[in-house]
């Protein structure tokens, strides 16, 4: 028999709180975590608001933060909040556990552009007439205006190689980064990693923000983000009618997976187990998801199978739901498919309604709701339904909580690109 | 890796290097023993302290892709379009035909870097918003007049995923789908999973690669400012020179090398032919660089492989000729093979075209696979001058391979790393 993977710590940074404790209190509080955006000047771009990350301070985790003030924010919360993971699961400076056999497996973002310094850089050594830089000249500003330090820091596996070395975690190494499926996946192949026995235990999860000005930018290009003019609050509005994008959210989510026979040698917490994982992929068009979901609906299907459910077993689904036109509806036509008739039965809410989009880090944050739906016995909300679209038309759990004891629970996280992952947690059983 | 009893051999080479553009061609650079690392082309480097590299100047994807698919070339930064023209070729070289490939039982896995943007895009943006002063962008006038010059689809051009994912959407790939960003060792993470993918019955099929380039301005200024470059301008061929005493630095290159991975039965039926196989795997993660990590990835991958350490032909080395991290690879080494019966040689392949990052592992690993199926050892170039810190049995000059299996061995500054032992198929 294969060998059982469960979950024994966590840990979260986020819009809508700095631990587990409180980002699924708020949740259940059905609160926004959306506002103007104040990291940036914003005001002239065409979406001038965000879920951010409020008062965020390495030092209240670490007592020596100044190590990492070259890096990014995605290695900054990716270090509190495995942190919390690993003190949550009685890990922190521990010895008995064989840190060789204690790996590290994340979907953590790139650092941020250093927009100031390149932007004037391109504009000094830019011709429009002949539309090209001068090499020369971008070269010789370049290496007097890029900070060394903090251009290593942008390096995509920096984030990954600051936890492994900071909290001693000396087995598998691994990154993924497949947009917004990136921590589901890096959870799913972690968990893989202990049930092949390569592991014992996996910190994963993921961290990011792209709420920077080429972050925004980009998504706004392509006029995936809400550019609602009303309240930023109400802007992230999945399954509703009226919903014109998705809003972006930045943060960490964190879980320590072990292998149940370590968890239980050591007398761990067990909070969860992990028991399906589908990866598929779409291979239609980097622009758009498959429009009848064959993809999603293939990838919950494989964690179903994985996990040796049935679909009625499944009491809560925790959607990828971004708030876009086009994900809400599909998504909704691969839930039916997958759950035939049965899809009417089971509540389905997006985190993102509250947390915006973490991006990368969105699928680990919504594992941990996951987790906690399933401990607290209580569902958390889509908030901002109001109009109910006919295309949407399944149980959203529509602006407040549910208490409901659930079993198990599916997350569905889709990539841009067309990477979808699934994954199953289920309450623990002997 | 688990006890599977679902082999996974390798059926196919995609290449395209400085040495050449294709796995014969890429062969031929190899058996020629000379560096193709020569003065930067793609650019003027002057005011760069490192002006070489190991470039692909005649690289064009229409040569590579078919008619029908061309037009997605615009939306694909230089390492997604090597990654799909790498891509077809692996396919091309396994031969397999689509009616052989069940759609859901493919996968596609790529090692990826930060994919630089093209300045020329931000061109007009910076016009708007910037007197060129360091620090000084109006963001109110970039968010109302320069968001707006930039092209519509800039971001999909560089999103490190994108690899993955137009060879999946080329190729109708629909099965697990894995971007690994894991710096230089992110081809052999990528070819670890996809073993474990198929392995445990999810694939059948995979392409696995690595591609990329950081031949442009702003990621050379970048590697620049990280201090690790050969400055050895005045003589190209000889600036990378792995565990030598006198390297000093690594060199950039570009590329893409794609492997093709298939469940062994599956290779069967089609009547494949079968490169090797893939009989060992292990990422570890080295803190503080202490060797400890290095030395364990390798012993775990032997381990895995169930063969000792002198039954490998030869190790494929990291081997940047950089000053700090040859001495500390080659330590492991020692420590892993110094109780060998007889001296296992290393090759180290950066010699001949550099570092090509995210396309290094599964480059090199390529060059080894041939190497076994050659029965050559081939040498690692400009090794003149032993570093008595790199106490190891460097090849020097072409011998004959007498062992079936390859260990290549990667890792980051950072201290990520990784093993694949490889088996000759000799059936």
């Amino acid at each position: 028999m294969r060998k059982r993977v469960v979950i024994t710590g966590m840990g979260a940074i986020s819009p809508l709180g700095h631990s587990v404790e409180e980002l699924f209190r708020s949740q259940l509080e059905a609160r926004s975590g959306v506002g103007p955006i104040t990291l940036f000047d914003a005001s002239e771009f065409p979406t001038t608001f965000a879920s951010q990350v409020k008062n965020f301070d390495l030092g209240g985790y670490i007592p020596d933060p100044q190590r990492f003030d070259n890096s990014g924010v995605n290695t900054r919360y990716a270090l509190a909040a495995a942190h919390q993971a690993l003190g949550d699961a009685g890990l922190l400076g521990s010895s008995n556990v064989d840190s060789t056999r204690f790996g590290v497996y994340l979907g953590a973002g790139e650092g941020i552009q250093d927009f100031a310094n390149l932007i004037p850089l391109i504009r000094r050594s830019y011709s429009p007439e002949q539309n090209k830089v001068d090499t020369v000249k971008f070269a010789e500003g370049g290496t007097r205006d890029f900070h060394a330090g903090r251009e290593f820091e942008q390096e995509l596996h920096t984030t990954p190689g600051h936890v492994a070395n900071y909290f001693g975690l000396e087995g598998p190494n691994y990154n993924c980064l497949t947009a917004c499926a990136a921590s589901s996946q890096a959870i799913g192949e972690a968990c893989e990693i202990i049930r092949g026995g390569e592991a014992d235990l996996m910190l994963s999860g993921g961290s990011h923000s792209m709420i920077h000005p080429l972050g925004v930018t980009g998504f706004n290009l392509l006029t995936a983000l809400s550019a609602s003019k009303g309240d930023p609050t109400k802007a992230s509005r999945p399954f509703d009618l009226h919903r014109d994008g998705f809003v972006l959210g930045e943060g960490s989510g964190m879980l320590v997976l072990e292998d149940l026979d370590h968890a239980r040698r050591r007398g761990a917490t067990i909070y969860a187990e992990l028991t399906g994982y589908g990866s598929t992929g779409d291979a239609f068009r980097v622009t758009d998801s498959h429009p009848e979901g064959r993809g999603a609906i293939a990838c919950m299907q494989a964690a179903l199978d994985d996990a040796g459910l049935a679909p009625p077993a499944i009491g809560y689904i925790n959607a990828h739901g971004t708030s876009t036109q086009v994900n809400d509806r599909v998504e909704t036509v691969a839930i039916k498919k997958v759950f035939g008739t049965g899809a009417y039965q089971i509540p389905v809410s997006s985190s993102k309604s509250m947390l915006g989009h973490l991006i990368a880090a969105a699928g680990a944050v919504e594992l941990i709701t996951c987790v906690q739906a399933i401990r607290r016995g209580m569902l958390p909300p889509t908030i901002n339904y109001e109009f109910p679209d006919p295309e949407c038309d399944l149980d959203y759990i529509p602006n407040a909580p549910r208490q409901k004891r659930v079993d198990h629970v599916l997350s569905n996280s889709f990539g841009f690109g067309g990477q979808n992952i699934s994954l199953i947690v289920s309450r623990f059983n002997d | 890796m688990s006890a599977s009893s679902r082999r996974v051999v390798l059926t196919g080479i995609g290449v395209i290097n400085p040495l050449g553009l294709n796995a014969t061609a890429y062969w031929e650079g190899i058996a020629r023993g000379q560096s193709v690392i020569k003065t930067l082309q793609a650019f003027d480097p002057a005011g760069m302290p490192s002006r070489i590299a190991g470039e692909i100047p005649t690289f064009d994807a229409k040569n590579f892709i078919d008619k029908k698919d061309r037009k997605s070339l615009r939306m694909m930064a230089r390492a997604i379009q090597m990654a799909v023209s790498g891509a077809q070729l692996a396919l091309d070289d396994a031969g397999v035909k689509k009616d052989q490939l069940d759609p859901t039982r493919f996968g596609v896995e790529f090692g990826a870097g930060l994919l630089p943007t093209e300045l020329e895009e931000l061109g007009h943006a910076s016009l708007a918003s910037s007197n060129g002063e360091p620090g000084d962008v109006d963001l109110k006038k970039w968010g109302a007049a320069s968001l707006p010059c930039i092209p519509p689809l800039w971001m999909l051009k560089y999103l490190p995923n994108m690899l993955a994912s137009h060879v999946s959407i080329l190729h109708n790939a629909q099965g697990p789908n894995n971007t690994i960003t894991e710096s230089d060792v992110a081809g052999l993470l990528a070819l670890g999973e996809a073993q474990r993918i198929i392995a445990r019955n999810q694939a059948d099929f995979f392409l696995v690669g690595g591609a990329d380039s950081k031949i442009n301005p702003l990621s050379f200024v970048r590697q620049c400012l990280f201090g690790n470059l050969s400055t050895r301008n005045d003589a190209p061929e000889k600036a990378c020179r792995p565990f030598d005493r006198l390297r000093d630095g690594s060199v950039q290159g570009e590329g893409v090398a794609v492997l093709v991975l298939e469940e062994l039965e599956h290779a069967r039926r089609r009547g494949a032919r079968i490169y090797a196989e893939l009989v060992g795997f292990a990422s570890t993660f080295d803190r503080n660089r202490s060797g400890r990590g290095l030395a364990r990835v390798m012993r775990i991958a032997l381990a895995r492989a169930g063969i000792t350490p002198d039954q490998v032909d030869h190790v494929g080395a990291h081997g940047l000729s950089s000053v700090r991290a040859d001495p500390w690879e080659a330590q492991a080494i020692k420590e892993v093979f110094g109780e060998s019966s007889r001296p296992v040689p290393v090759f180290a392949p950066k010699s001949y075209f550099g570092n090509l990052a995210a396309a290094s592992g599964t480059s090199e690993l390529a060059a080894s696979i041939l190497a076994l199926m050659h029965r050559v050892v081939p040498p690692t170039l400009n090794y003149e001058e032993p570093d008595p810190a790199c106490p190891i049995p460097v090849s020097r000059s072409a011998q004959p391979g007498t062992h079936p299996h390859v260990l290549k061995v990667g890792f980051t500054e950072m201290g990520q790393c990784a093993a694949v032992v490889c088996r000759r198929w000799d059936e």
